[in-house]
């Protein structure tokens, strides 16, 4: 009797548990979704922001832009730092300490808070380099933040692609760089892109480290990589700490999160469709 | 810097710079925070992989997974609409901001982490145990409990040990739900995390000051702190990998 009894309780707690995980995920999504669908529409998306205080009317098309050429330049600058890192680990590292060094680096920038890559930042470019406010800074130390992200998942691919072609590849009399040109990066380009692609959605979704780098409340489209500039989720914190627009801040939470979504979505497709082709 | 007594005042005529109450901060709310994830995530990651034929599992964890990928000023945007306004209504709180609404928000982020460390978990045990743990003549739940539960227990603390480190450093969504007071935090009470502390006050600061100088040293500890957490993680985690080939 006992024993059924805890088999039973055992099995419910289970349901319960995993039902209300699922649950928590599902409102988080339809929460947002459904709250912000109110304000979504063609001039919100394609106005700026207007109104007393700013932000209560209007729309958010610099904000959009404005994350869309952070996101661009910190994937370009944190991608290749990564991918680099990851290439030496996975193909040159034939001296010991030296690849330890960096993969313990690497290591260590994975687990630092997203803050400091906004203080340092904040510090060393704005004070220290005088740079002012800008997109640069900001992307800078967005790029930092993305480059252990690249580089932990660009050395998987890499390590995988390895074991498939060097090893025959050098046996063949053809040189560890031409192997890697011809044959090796082109079979990785697309789970790089989509990678670094994530990476971009990880950076773009991020505020503490464009806090004081380069995000402000209102902004044109940047034209110079000196120029201030607006930014999504940077918006949103606005409105919602500032009390301006509750309204407004689900709309943007809304286009923030449909945007990163159909990133995330579109690179899980490809990577799908290349283990499709792949196994086939 | 670190006496009980000293307080976080860095602007008044005579600046205290106490840090005391900021470390307890964060290390309470990434305590609560891992202590639900945990609960919810064991719980989801039994329930997905041993409840649930495995393309539906599947289909879920994918799901899950996508939570990771929103920014945690969503999140804090939620907790502050959903989390604290419950809070105020429920328990008459004049904010509703507290370190245990911190807590509960930091949870639900760490979750989508959890559970998916903790399935990979599941998966190997079952692999090693079910079939001949069955075979003996256990039903389903006793080889869940007396059998899968104590195998991944080594998984579970590493698990565990990762989501601290990554609740640690969490900012953007701690800051907007935990009321940001710098006063020694109570469950229900208002709180305040380095992160946070350094988020708010880094914008308004003097260069070379005092008070710039003090925001870099409690962001040391933090991460003397995450050095150790993530150390023993990362430990651990060979281990087993090591372990299970």
């Amino acid at each position: 009797m006992r024993h059924r009894v805890g088999k039973y309780l055992t099995r419910l707690a289970c349901f319960l548990l995993g039902v209300s995980a699922i649950g928590i995920a599902l409102f988080l999504f339809v929460y947002v979704f459904w709250k912000g669908r109110g304000v979504i529409s063609l001039s919100f998306l394609l106005d700026s922001p207007s109104g007393v205080p700013v932000g209560t009317d209007g729309g958010i098309f610099p904000a959009l832009i404005g994350s869309i050429f952070l996101g661009g330049l910190s994937a370009l600058m944190g991608g290749l730092l990564g991918i680099g890192a990851a290439l030496y680990l996975a193909f040159y590292s034939d001296r010991k300490w030296l690849s330890v060094l960096v993969n313990t680096a690497i290591l260590g920038l994975s687990g630092i808070p997203s803050i400091l890559f906004g203080l340092v930042g904040y510090t060393l470019l704005i004070y220290k380099l005088g740079i002012g406010r800008s997109l640069l800074c900001a992307s800078i130390s967005v790029a930092a933040m993305i480059v252990p992200f690249v580089s932990i998942r660009a050395k998987k691919i890499f390590e995988e692609k390895r074991r498939g072609y060097m090893e025959e590849s050098l046996g063949l009399g053809l040189s560890k760089e031409y192997t890697l040109r011809k044959l090796i990066l082109p079979h990785c380009a697309s789970e790089l892109l989509g990678t670094v692609a994530l990476g971009m959605a990880y950076g773009m979704g991020a505020v503490a480290p464009i806090l004081y780098t380069g995000a402000v409340m209102q902004a044109d489209i940047p034209r110079k990589l000196t120029d201030p500039f607006m930014s999504l989720p940077y918006h949103l914190y606005m409105l919602v700490n500032n009390g301006f627009s509750l309204e407004y801040a689900f709309g943007t939470a809304f286009v923030l999160m449909a945007f990163l979504l159909l990133v995330q979505l579109l690179c899980k497709g490809v990577t799908s469709l290349q283990e499709r082709k792949e196994s086939r | 810097m670190f006496q009980a007594d000293t307080k976080w005042q860095p602007v008044s005529g005579t600046p205290q710079f106490g840090l005391l109450p900021a470390i307890t901060g964060t290390l309470y709310v990434s305590a609560i925070a891992v202590i639900l994830a945990l609960i919810f995530g064991v719980g989801g990651a039994l329930f997905l992989n041993y409840y649930l034929p495995d393309n539906i599992a599947k289909i879920f964890l994918s799901f899950i997974e996508l939570v990771a990928g929103i920014p945690s000023v969503i999140f804090g945007f939620i907790g502050l609409t959903v989390v604290v306004k419950g809070f105020a209504k429920i328990g008459k709180m004049a904010a509703g901001q507290c370190v245990l609404a911190a807590g509960i928000v930091l949870g639900v982020m760490l979750l989508p982490y959890v559970i998916a460390t903790c399935s990979e978990s599941v998966q190997n045990a079952r692999k090693t145990y079910e079939l001949s743990a069955l075979a003996l003549g256990l039903s389903k739940e006793a080889v869940l409990l007396k059998t899968i539960l104590p195998s991944i227990r080594r998984g579970i603390i590493a698990a565990a040990m990762m989501a601290f480190g990554r609740g640690l450093g969490e900012t953007m969504a701690v800051m907007m739900v935990i009321g940001n007071s710098p006063i020694f935090p109570k469950f229900f009470g208002r709180g305040q995390t380095i992160p946070a502390l350094t988020a708010l006050e880094m914008g308004s600061i003097e260069y070379g000051s005092m008070h710039l100088s003090v925001l870099y040293a409690a962001n040391a500890v933090l991460l003397i702190l995450l050095f150790v957490v993530l150390g023993c993680g990362h430990m651990l985690r060979r281990r087993l990998d090591k372990d299970e080939t």
